[in-house]
């Protein structure tokens, strides 16, 4: 799952697909992606892992890193 | 208590990170009217400096123009100072109706309604017009005011790369079962100047059956060779299904805003736009005067050639000089100093250089994408770009950014 979203985020948001990023990368407290984009995110995952994550448990702070991405998906 | 310490501590707090990091914006005071030259109180209580305007919307030259100003007088003299109504209980004129008139003919639309701005519309727009099965597919730069717009709305929100057709195209595949969708755009961009693919982006809209939302605030009276926008520009009038733009730029420079486009569209926003049923309705002196504004430029494409002209001239002098730019067919000219600090040195030696021009940089633009946005206008002669742009090469030469690339200047 982890990089499965990492693909995703590179792709989708990325200008510079060699970007490196881990698990532990701060994507939206750095600036490299900006917090409007969590609806793709949201999207992207009902469809690609089949779990509906409610709008308020996707925010800048519970989707920073693909790590903290991943346990609020588990937890659905 | 109301507005305990604890809460004043709180906010004076916040106030304090703003001015540590650099971000605390100071107001400018403008003794004089917009125009080419302005006299400037900076900071307030200092003697007045003459400078030349390299950062406002005057596009056209128009906000003091002497018809301008003597249509507003005549508003004045017969149709009075204020309605002291919404529009729909009783604060519609004769003007307003013949404004929406006139504006929907210059733009090729069905049908336009007023707002107080261009704000307004497009807090109007999403929400009226889409619900929770409907989705907005938008540019990832577009205005912040779209971006608050869309907020309000029901309707879900995706974004695609900036003026990337390609994914575009993939978001539409991927909501094509959805009842309604609307594709969302700029005209041309604020920050950096570039202009929308409307040709392309009707064209995918007509494959997908979206509708197309264009706001060209920085557009509207001067892109495409009759002024009408980016829609002349591209070829595609008569197929965007909501314009908004304002007034506060070009057309003026007041206040004032507009959606103009299908008729239902604008019949719906008569019946359930929040703003519109909830906020003054136009001042009789901005109706007449943005009339008056449309009289000038049917009358003559003179003032957008002229700034035309000008934008060009810029354009090339600045590249020559050896600034980076932001390349482009638009009066928004962003010289690109990718650092922060860079960009609020050469703003402030500028200023004492005799030229306003303000330096952007994050969070109003991405981190490391500092610039100097300069917007050229008609009432810029060539003796105010030849002292400009003497400024910005002296300038230029003592920070050493001339003929630099991007990584120099990172590295500054």
């Amino acid at each position: 799952m982890e990089e499965k979203l990492i693909e995703f985020i590179i792709d989708e948001f990325l200008d510079d697909p060699d970007t490196e990023i881990t698990q532990d990368t701060k994507l939206i407290s750095s600036g490299l992606i900006d917090s409007f984009s969590l609806v793709s995110l949201q999207t992207y995952i009902e469809q690609e892992f089949g779990k509906k994550i409610p709008a308020p448990r996707i925010t800048a702070e519970s989707f920073d890193t693909v790590r903290q991405m991943v346990e609020v998906i588990n937890q659905f | 208590m109301a507005y305990s310490n604890q809460t004043r501590l709180s906010y004076q707090n916040i106030l304090k990170e703003i001015e540590d990091n650099g971000l605390y914006k100071n107001e400018r005071i403008i003794c004089d009217r917009q125009g080419a030259e302005v006299k400037v109180e900076f900071p307030a209580g200092s003697e007045q400096k003459e400078l030349i305007n390299m950062c406002s919307n005057n596009y056209l030259g128009l906000s003091s123009h002497p018809e301008v100003i003597k249509a507003a007088h005549e508003a004045l003299d017969h149709r009075g100072y204020g309605l002291s109504s919404v529009r729909f209980i009783c604060g519609t004129q004769d003007i307003h109706k013949e404004l929406e008139a006139r504006l929907s003919t210059f733009l090729g639309t069905e049908d336009t309604i007023l707002f107080s701005s261009c704000f307004d519309a497009n807090a109007a727009v999403f929400e009226t017009l889409l619900d929770e099965k409907d989705i907005m597919i938008s540019d990832r730069l577009v205005h912040a005011s779209i971006i608050d717009g869309m907020r309000l709305a029901k309707a879900q929100h995706d974004t695609y790369k900036h003026s990337d057709m390609k994914h575009l195209r993939k978001k539409l595949e991927m909501y094509q079962d959805r009842p309604r969708k609307i594709i969302i755009t700029d005209g041309v961009f604020s920050m950096d100047g570039d202009i929308a693919k409307l040709d392309e982006i009707v064209a995918l809209a007509e494959e997908f059956d979206a509708m197309v939302f264009v706001d060209d605030s920085h557009a509207t009276g001067f892109m495409g060779q009759k002024g009408k926008g980016v829609h002349e520009l591209c070829d595609v009038m008569g197929k965007i299904d909501i314009i908004t733009t304002t007034f506060g730029k070009a057309l003026g420079g007041a206040s004032g805003g507009c959606v103009s486009g299908r008729k239902e569209l604008v019949d719906m926003l008569r019946q359930r736009g929040r703003p519109y049923l909830f906020s003054n309705t136009l001042a009789p002196t901005i109706t007449m005067a943005t009339m008056k504004v449309l009289d000038i430029l049917e009358a003559s494409t003179e003032r957008r050639d002229k700034l035309e002209h000008n934008m060009k001239w810029w354009r090339k002098e600045l590249s020559e000089a050896g600034y980076i730019i932001v390349p482009g067919d638009s009066p928004i000219v962003p010289i690109m100093l990718y650092d922060a600090k860079l960009a609020q040195l050469v703003s402030k030696d500028l200023y004492q250089e005799g030229v306003f021009a303000v330096g952007f940089f994050f969070p109003v633009v991405a981190k490391g994408q500092a610039r100097i946005r300069t917007q050229l206008s008609a009432a810029h002669d060539q003796k105010h770009l030849d002292q400009a742009l003497e400024a910005f090469t002296r300038i230029g030469k003592k920070y050493d950014i001339l003929g630099k690339t991007k990584q120099d200047l990172i590295g500054t």
